[in-house]
């Protein structure tokens, strides 16, 4: 198990190498020369151009420029912002650090119970007029991206009803719009899949087993069936995982949070690509933070599992 | 499940009827893109400051939006602005992922590696960050869309193909070309590109719906399709900030980007069922 972990951690280093080049290179193609955009009106300041040029060493060798990039992201450092001169990248993202993948941890944490609850609703209801129009909500909820719902939600919740709040961000009354808006598509996904999985399940012998000698039929549910369905759903979670961080670029456009997601977007208009590129390698680490997470979680919770052990 | 025939009878009933809802929707949309500069009462660049924010109207169904634009043509022209640039990836995608699925497949050894070495990074991205990436070097517009879509899809494409021609590569059919001498690129033109490509078509067509929702969701972000080059992203968005006095925008835009993905995902379901029987109960 512990060699199987290293091993799988060790097989990051080359990719997540890789992605920290490609942002590298990525910021050497992007149009325009940095030191002319930060000079701004005080173009044509050559002692001022030249010492931005070695404060950001840019007048040192591309493969200088590449070592120090590398070297940097390793010690969590993503070099200086253009937009904000002098200041740290990691400055001008920290706050926003803690809303993003608060955020995605939050809408997770909603949509599997719920997720598992009406998949397990519709599945014990199979074919009947419920599990049908649930399908339909399903279908809807996984597909319609969740912009489109945020008008239909935010317009009934906030502005006909006047529960919560429209916009903002700092209390616990703002957060509940944007993570019931990221937890939909993943509760949806994990609903469906779980309906498969119990309906699965249900047919087992153990499960017409425990039926047989007289247990009741919830705690055969909650005992027998429940723990084999949850179970291969942990699977998706770093899918799910990948599309929440995705999701919160949407999200904190909508309701202006200052997230990593909206700070992204705001730095591509602003041509602050190192705000971005940070962004952009720090969700990638997070992403495969999560799926290695997953994975070995999934072999500990599960002992048929023989993790990296191969079979004869 | 055959254990209650009477039920795969009525689960069989739900998913064709599904699938021609989805189906019914698809081609509602398609035709709307087909035709819609005929079928848009007013220009969509037009604009009419004397009829901002216009309510629904005899002369406007669905309002006008912030610059008196036509909201009913926006949407009808953005049905075609979505459909065209989600047929363009799907071209790139199909000719780039199989080319290379296939030479990964048959050739083998370095090839197959370094091939698969690209799809294993770009999976190794979150879904759009690849494109945040791509908007930074390429700057926002229809052509970064286009380019991050292709990019992040056709490595889906290159591992079918690839485990497709992996499949036949041991097949008589082909051992028998091998032994008749024919040239290697002979072998995969004639011989393995006509037995994958039918699966492939179908299957990423499938993901035109998933291709209708990244599109939306990149201009919804702003570095998708700019004005005034109308889409149903870059309506909502507008609308959205509008949403407290004029809701109708967000409202109108969200609905119609809302069916249509229910209607590409119902018709992938069906067409999934229909070829894949063994997952007709997922």
């Amino acid at each position: 198990m512990l060699g199987y972990a290293l091993r799988r951690l060790f097989g990051l280093v080359p990719v997540l190498f890789v992605v920290v080049a490609l942002a590298f290179v990525a910021n050497r193609l992007t149009p325009g020369d940095p030191v002319l955009m930060m000079l701004g009106t005080r173009a044509g300041d050559e002692a001022l151009a030249a010492n931005l040029r070695h404060q950001y060493g840019l007048d040192r060798p591309l493969w200088q420029q590449f070592v120090a990039y590398v070297g940097g992201v390793l010690r969590g450092d993503f070099g200086l912002s253009y937009r904000f001169v002098g200041t740290p990248v990691v400055e001008v993202i920290k706050d926003g650090l803690a809303v993003s993948p608060i955020l995605a941890i939050a809408a997770l944490a909603l949509a599997i119970p719920l997720g598992v609850a009406v998949g397990t609703f519709a599945a014990l209801r199979r074919n009947s007029w419920i599990d049908l129009g649930l399908i339909v909500v399903l279908v809807a909820g996984i597909s319609v991206p969740n912009f489109a719902m945020a008008a239909f939600l935010v317009y009934l919740v906030s502005l006909k009803l006047g529960w919560l709040p429209v916009a903002g961000w700092g209390t616990l009354r703002h957060a509940v719009l944007p993570v019931l808006l990221l937890a939909i598509p993943p509760s949806a996904y994990l609903a469906r899949l779980a309906r498969t999985y119990m309906l699965e399940v249900l047919q087992q012998d153990y499960v017409r087993t425990a039926r047989a000698k007289g247990l009741r039929p919830r705690l055969v549910i909650y005992r027998h069936a429940l723990r084999n369905t949850v179970v291969p759903l942990l699977t998706t979670i770093g899918i799910l995982f990948g599309g929440l961080l995705s999701g919160t670029f949407v999200v904190e456009t909508i309701f202006n949070l200052p997230g990593l997601g909206s700070l992204a977007i705001q730095a591509i208009f602003a041509r602050d690509y190192p705000v971005t590129l940070a962004i952009v390698v720090l969700f990638t680490v997070f992403y495969a933070g999560i799926n290695l997470a997953v994975d070995l979680v999934y072999g500990w919770v599960d002992p048929r599992i023989r993790l990296g052990r191969r079979e004869a | 499940m055959g254990d209650r025939p009477g039920f795969d009878v009525v689960r069989r009933f739900r998913r064709s009827r599904n699938a021609v809802l989805g189906g019914t929707i698809v081609s509602a949309v398609v035709l709307v893109a087909l035709f819609a500069r005929f079928l848009a009462p007013y220009s969509v660049e037009d604009t009419d400051l004397l009829a901002v924010w216009g309510p629904p109207s005899l002369a406007h169904p669905l309002g006008t939006d912030n610059l008196g634009r036509d909201t009913l043509s926006r949407l009808i022209v953005g049905a075609q602005v979505s459909l065209l640039i989600a047929l363009s990836v799907l071209a790139i995608t199909l000719t780039v992922g199989v080319t290379f699925g296939m030479l990964a497949g048959y050739r083998g050894g370095l090839v197959d590696a370094a091939v698969m070495r690209v799809v294993d990074v770009i999976f190794a991205f979150p879904e759009l960050i690849f494109a945040v990436l791509l908007a930074t070097v390429l700057g926002t517009g229809t052509r970064t869309v286009v380019a991050a879509l292709a990019v992040v899809w056709w490595p889906g494409i290159a591992r079918l193909t690839r485990s497709l021609v992996l499949s036949l590569r041991t097949a008589l059919f082909i051992d028998a070309a091998v032994t008749s001498g024919t040239p290697r690129r002979t072998i995969m033109l004639r011989h393995l590109l006509p037995n994958v490509v039918a699966p492939i078509i179908t299957r990423a067509s499938i993901g035109v719906g998933f291709l209708v929702t990244a599109e939306a969701t990149l201009s919804f972000l702003g570095i998708g399709v700019q004005e005034p080059t109308p889409s149903w992203g870059g309506m909502i968005r507008d609308g959205l900030s509008a949403l407290r006095t004029e809701p109708q925008l967000a409202l109108f835009a969200s609905l119609a980007l809302g069916i249509t993905i229910i209607g590409f995902n119902l018709l992938g379901d069906g067409l999934r069922d229909l070829l894949d029987p063994r997952a007709r109960d997922r």
